[in-house]
C-alpha cells in the first residue's frame, strides 16, 4: 500500500512539474478562460442546422434570434425577389408567411414554425392569464395490461384513481431522454480528458525509460500500475462528485452508477500505451477508444424507456437516476459488472506485459498482441490458462458484440441477422482459438491430443462465462431475439459444449497441424459455427 | 531543392500506410457516418412524429369517449391515426383490453372554456411514450382551438413545411464532421510526426541531409493536407454517389484544404514551441476549440460556411473560403519566424 502511495505522489510531482514549469498559475487562468469562454459561445451556437436557412423579414415579426436563421430586413417588393430569386427561404410579411415549393423552401418553413410556437407560446403567457393561456389539460393514466377486462364489466365503473401526470400539451413535451442523456454525458467527458492524461504519463515513462527503472526497483508491476493511476482515478472520483453536487443529483448514486465506467475507461487507457509502437499509433489508438467507448455509453443510453437494450449502458441509470425514476440491483449489474470485469482483466493483462521487452519491443500489431496474450497465459498450466482466459473474455465479447449490433441496425433489415452471426460466430471463433494457437506456436503446446483437449476447455470456459451473461441479462433483455441468437439461450447445455469444441478445434488444427494462415483457419471455423447458428435459429423461429 | 522535400512527404505517407494507423482514422470517420446515418438518425425521428406516422401511423388505433362532437376527434384523424369512437368509457376500456385500441381518451361532458381530458395509455413505456409522440401534434391543435374560443390568437399556427431533423443533421454536422475530422487528425498527425524526431533526437540527423528546417517542416505539412483531402475527396464521392445533393464541390474541398492547412501548420506551431508531444497535444486540442469559438463570434465559422456552400446558400461564395486562406498564409508566416527553434 505504501509503495502504491509513493509513486502516486510522484505521478503528482511529474504532472506538476510538466505543466506546472516555467509557466505560472496565469497560463492555468488563461487555459481555464479559454475552456469556459469556449464552452459559452458555443453553447448556443452550435446547434443543429446552423446558418442553413435566410429568412426575410418586412412589418410586425417577432424577433427571431436562433442560430439557424439569419435574418435580412427588407420591404415588401424586396422580399418577394428575393424568395423568387431563391436568395431567401422564407419571406415573413407581419403574420402572413410566403415560401416555395422546393425542398430548401419547406425545410425552412418547418424550422420556422418550430421556432415561432414557442415564440408565441412565450408571448401569450405572458399577456393573458394562465386558465386561458392553456385551456387545455390532460390527465394521463396508465393501465396495467394485468388488470383483467371482467372486472369492471362486472358492473364496477373505473375506480377514481388519481391520475399519474397532468400535462398542459403546449408546454410538456413528449417523454424524450436527450436532455438527460447529455447531462449524463456530462460526467464522461471529464473522465476521458483525465484518462488521456493517464496514457499520457505511460507514454512519457515509456520513451524516457524510466518505467524500467522503476521496474527494476522492488515494487511489483501491479502496485506501479494502481499508483500510477491513483492520482487521476481520484481526480476523476473528484469530478463526478463534483458534476453530482452541482446538477443536484445524489451524489453516492452518482459515484455508485459512473465509479465501474470510470474503471472501464481507465481500463481501457491503460491498454493504450502497453501496444503503441509510434506517437501517430497513440493518437489514432487513442480517437478510436474515445469514439467507441463514448459510443458504447451514449447510444443505449438514448433508447431508455423504448427498448430493454438500453441497460447496457450505466448512462441509463443515470437518465434514471435524474428522472427520478428506480431501477434495481439487476439492472445496476447489468451494465457495470461487465465493466468492472474488463476493468480486473485489463489490470491483470497489464501487470504481465509491464517488462521492458514487450514496451520496448518493435513489432507488427498483430504480432504484439500475440506476445500480449502469451504473456497473460504463459505462468499457469495450459490446462488452467486456456479456459480461464475464455472465461475473462467474455465480458468483450459481449461489448462488442452489443457495439456490432449497433452497426449492424445500419443494413437493410433482411441483412442484420446474417451479418450479426457471421460477426459474432467470427469474434468467439478468434477469442476462443487464439490463445491456444498462440500456446502452439511457443511450443508450450505440441500433440493433437493436446490441442483437442484445449479446444473443449476452451469452449467449456466459454459456455460457462456465456451463461452467467446470459443469466445476468435474463428479465432484462427480454425482447431482443437476436441475442437469443448470439448467446444461444434455451438450449441443453451439451449440444452447445460440443459445437463450441468442434468450431475451436477446426480453427486450431487448421492452423497448427495443416499451417494454414490463422485468417484462413479461422474463417473456416467461423462459416461452420454459421452455418450452425442458422440451423438454431430456424428452429427457433 | 523539391527532391528531398519529397523524400521526406513519400516518408511521412509511407509510415502512415505501414503502420495502418490511418485505418483506425477512416474507421472513425465510418463508424461515425453508419451511426448517424442510420442510428443517430433513427433516433432523432424516434422523436419526430412526423416520421413515426409515416412508418407505424396507420396501425395506431385511438379510442375516444365524447358525448358531443369534438374536433379533437378530426384533428387525430388528420393527423393519420384511426380513430374509433365509443359511447361509454367502459366500452372503451373493454375494447383496450381486448386489444381493439391502442389508448384512449375521455372528454367529459360539460367542455367550458378550460377543458380537461384523460388520456389512458397501456403500461408498456415504449408504446405510450409513442402514442404520446404522435397524439401531441393533435392535442396543440385542439389546445389552439380552445383558445381560439377564448379569443386568443396564436400566429404562425398553420405553418406546415417538410421535418427538417436529417436535412439539417446531413448539411450542419454529418458533412462537417467528415470534412474537418480529417483535418483534426491531420493537425494531430503533424504534432506526432515533429515531436517523434524531436523526442528521439533524430531530427539533427535528418536536418544534416540537403534539407532546410522550413522544408523539412513544410513537407511534413504537405504530406498530413494530402492525406486529409484525399479522405474528404472520398467522403463527397461517397455522400454524392449516396443521393446527398452537394453544391459547389469544388468550393468545399478547397476550403476542407484550408482548414486541414490550419490544423497542421498550428499544430506544428505547437509542437515548434513546446517540443514535446504531451503538452502539444493539449494546447493543440484548446487552440482548436478556442478557434472554434471566436469564428462563431466572428460570424465566420469555417461549418456555416461549409454548410452554406453545401447547399448553395445564395449570398456565400469563393470570397468567404477565401478569408480562410488569408488565415493560412498569416499563420504559416508566424510558423516560418519560430521554425528556427527547432535547431537550437
Amino acid at each position: 500500500m505504501n509503495q502504491i502511495l509513493v509513486i502516486a505522489l510522484r505521478e503528482v510531482t511529474r504532472l506538476r512539474k510538466r505543466f506546472g514549469g516555467g509557466a505560472s498559475p496565469i497560463t492555468v487562468v488563461l487555459l481555464l478562460a479559454v475552456v469556459g469562454f469556449s464552452a459559452f459561445s458555443l453553447r448556443d451556437t452550435i446547434s443543429l442546422g446552423s446558418g442553413l436557412y435566410r429568412v426575410g423579414v418586412s412589418g410586425d415579426v417577432p424577433t427571431i434570434q436562433d442560430s439557424r436563421f439569419s435574418i435580412v430586413a427588407v420591404d415588401l417588393d424586396k422580399g418577394y425577389a428575393l424568395l423568387e430569386q431563391r436568395a431567401i427561404d422564407v419571406f415573413i410579411d407581419g403574420p402572413r408567411v410566403f415560401y416555395r415549393e422546393d425542398d430548401k423552401s419547406q425545410y425552412a418553413v418547418r424550422a420556422l414554425k418550430q421556432y415561432m410556437e414557442i415564440q408565441e407560446l412565450a408571448r401569450i403567457g405572458s399577456s393573458f392569464p394562465e386558465e386561458s393561456a392553456f385551456p387545455l389539460k390532460v390527465e394521463i393514466y396508465y393501465l396495467g395490461a394485468g388488470q383483467a377486462a371482467g372486472e369492471t364489466a362486472a358492473g364496477e365503473t373505473q375506480p377514481a384513481t388519481q391520475p399519474e401526470e397532468v400535462i398542459i400539451p403546449s408546454l410538456t413535451p413528449p417523454p424524450a431522454p436527450f436532455t438527460q442523456v447529455i447531462v449524463a454525458l456530462l460526467y464522461i467527458l471529464p473522465i476521458t480528458f483525465i484518462s488521456i492524461f493517464f496514457t499520457s504519463s505511460f507514454m512519457d515513462e515509456k520513451i524516457n525509460r524510466r518505467l524500467v527503472i522503476l521496474l527494476s526497483a522492488p515494487v511489483t508491476p501491479f502496485q506501479i500500475i494502481l499508483g500510477k493511476m491513483l492520482p487521476y482515478a481520484i481526480f476523476s472520483f473528484v469530478c463526478t462528485a463534483l458534476i453530482a453536487v452541482l446538477t443536484k443529483a445524489n451524489v453516492l448514486l452518482a459515484l455508485a452508477i459512473f465509479g465501474p465506467t470510470t474503471l472501464f475507461i481507465f481500463a481501457i487507457y491503460l491498454m493504450v500505451p502497453m501496444f503503441y509502437r509510434t506517437f501517430k499509433d497513440t493518437t489514432f489508438i487513442a480517437m478510436l477508444v474515445t469514439t467507441l467507448t463514448t459510443s458504447y455509453l451514449v447510444i443505449p443510453a438514448m433508447f431508455t424507456n423504448v427498448h430493454d437494450l438500453a441497460y447496457i449502458s450505466p448512462l441509463t441509470l443515470a437518465v434514471k437516476m435524474y428522472r427520478g425514476e428506480t431501477f434495481g440491483w439487476r439492472e445496476y449489474l447489468f451494465p457495470s459488472l461487465p465493466m468492472a470485469a474488463i476493468f480486473g482483466f485489463a489490470m491483470f493483462a497489464g501487470t504481465r506485459m509491464l517488462n521492458e521487452e514487450f514496451l520496448m519491443g518493435y513489432k507488427p500489431i498483430t504480432r504484439k498482441i500475440a506476445d500480449a496474450i502469451y504473456l497473460m497465459m504463459a505462468r499457469s498450466k495450459p490446462y488452467l490458462a486456456v479456459p480461464l482466459w475464455s472465461l475473462m473474455v467474455i465480458p468483450g465479447v459481449y461489448m462488442t458484440q452489443v457495439v456490432l449490433l449497433a452497426f449492424a441496425t445500419n443494413l437493410p433489415f433482411g441483412m442484420i441477422l446474417g451479418v450479426m452471426l457471421i460477426v459474432s460466430a467470427l469474434v468467439e471463433e478468434l477469442v476462443k482459438s487464439v490463445g491456444i494457437v498462440v500456446l502452439v506456436e511457443r511450443g508450450k503446446v505440441t500433440s493433437t491430443r493436446d490441442i483437442l483437449g484445449l479446444a473443449f476447455l476452451s469452449g467449456l470456459g466459454f459456455l460457462i462465462g456465456e451463461k452467467l451473461l446470459l443469466l445476468l441479462s435474463i428479465n432484462i433483455v427480454s425482447q431482443a431475439s437476436v441475442s437469443i441468437a448470439i448467446f444461444g439461450a434455451g438450449l441443453y447445455p451439451l449440444i452447445p459444449l460440443f459445437a463450441h469444441f468442434l468450431f475451436t478445434a477446426i480453427v486450431t488444427l487448421l492452423r497448427t497441424k495443416l499451417r494454414l494462415p490463422y485468417t484462413l483457419a479461422l474463417g473456416a471455423g467461423t462459416l461452420v459455427h454459421f452455418i450452425y447458428n442458422w440451423y438454431l435459429l430456424r428452429a427457433i423461429l | 531543392m523539391m527532391i528531398p522535400f519529397l523524400a521526406v512527404v513519400k516518408k511521412e505517407l509511407a509510415s502512415v500506410i505501414r503502420d495502418r494507423t490511418i485505418v483506425i482514422s477512416i474507421l472513425i470517420q465510418l463508424f461515425f457516418a453508419s451511426f448517424s446515418s442510420a442510428l443517430l438518425l433513427g433516433m432523432l425521428s424516434l422523436y419526430d412524429s412526423d416520421t413515426i406516422m409515416q412508418f407505424g401511423g396507420p396501425g395506431i388505433r385511438v379510442g375516444m369517449v365524447s358525448a358531443a362532437a369534438n374536433p379533437l376527434e378530426a384533428y387525430l384523424s388528420e393527423r393519420g391515426l384511426e380513430v374509433i369512437v365509443f359511447e361509454t368509457v367502459l366500452d372503451a376500456e373493454n375494447a383496450f383490453y381486448q386489444g381493439g385500441v391502442h389508448a384512449y381518451i375521455a372528454v367529459p361532458q360539460n367542455a367550458s372554456d378550460t377543458a380537461e381530458i384523460k388520456l389512458y395509455l397501456p403500461d408498456s413505456d415504449a408504446v405510450s411514450s409513442l402514442i404520446r409522440m404522435v397524439i401531441q401534434e393533435p392535442l396543440k391543435r385542439y389546445e389552439n382551438y380552445l383558445r381560439a374560443q377564448n379569443d386568443i390568437e396564436v400566429r404562425y399556427a398553420d405553418l406546415k413545411g417538410k421535418p427538417t431533423t436529417s436535412y439539417e443533421f446531413i448539411y450542419s454536422v454529418l458533412l462537417p464532421m467528415l470534412m474537418f475530422f480529417p483535418a483534426f487528425v491531420a493537425g494531430s498527425m503533424s504534432i506526432d510526426s515533429l515531436t517523434e524526431e524531436l523526442e528521439n533526437n533524430t531530427l539533427q540527423t535528418l536536418l544534416s541531409t540537403p534539407l532546410t528546417v522550413n522544408g523539412m517542416v513544410a513537407a511534413k505539412i504537405f504530406s498530413a493536407v494530402i492525406l486529409s483531402i484525399t479522405q474528404c475527396a472520398a467522403w463527397l464521392i461517397l455522400l454524392q454517389r449516396n443521393g446527398i445533393d452537394l453544391q459547389n464541390t469544388a468550393w468545399i474541398l478547397l476550403l476542407a484544404l484550408i482548414v486541414s492547412g490550419i490544423t497542421s501548420t498550428s499544430g506544428t506551431l505547437a509542437a515548434v514551441l513546446l517540443k514535446d508531444r504531451e503538452r502539444s497535444q493539449f494546447i493543440y486540442s484548446l487552440m482548436l476549440l478556442a478557434a472554434a469559438a471566436i469564428s462563431t463570434l466572428l460570424n465566420v465559422s469555417p461549418i456555416t460556411t461549409l454548410s452554406r456552400l453545401a447547399i448553395g446558400d445564395y449570398y456565400t461564395n469563393g470570397w468567404h473560403v477565401m478569408v480562410f486562406g488569408a488565415f493560412l498564409a498569416g499563420l504559416y508566416l508566424l510558423l516560418l519566424k519560430f521554425s528556427r527553434r527547432l535547431i537550437v
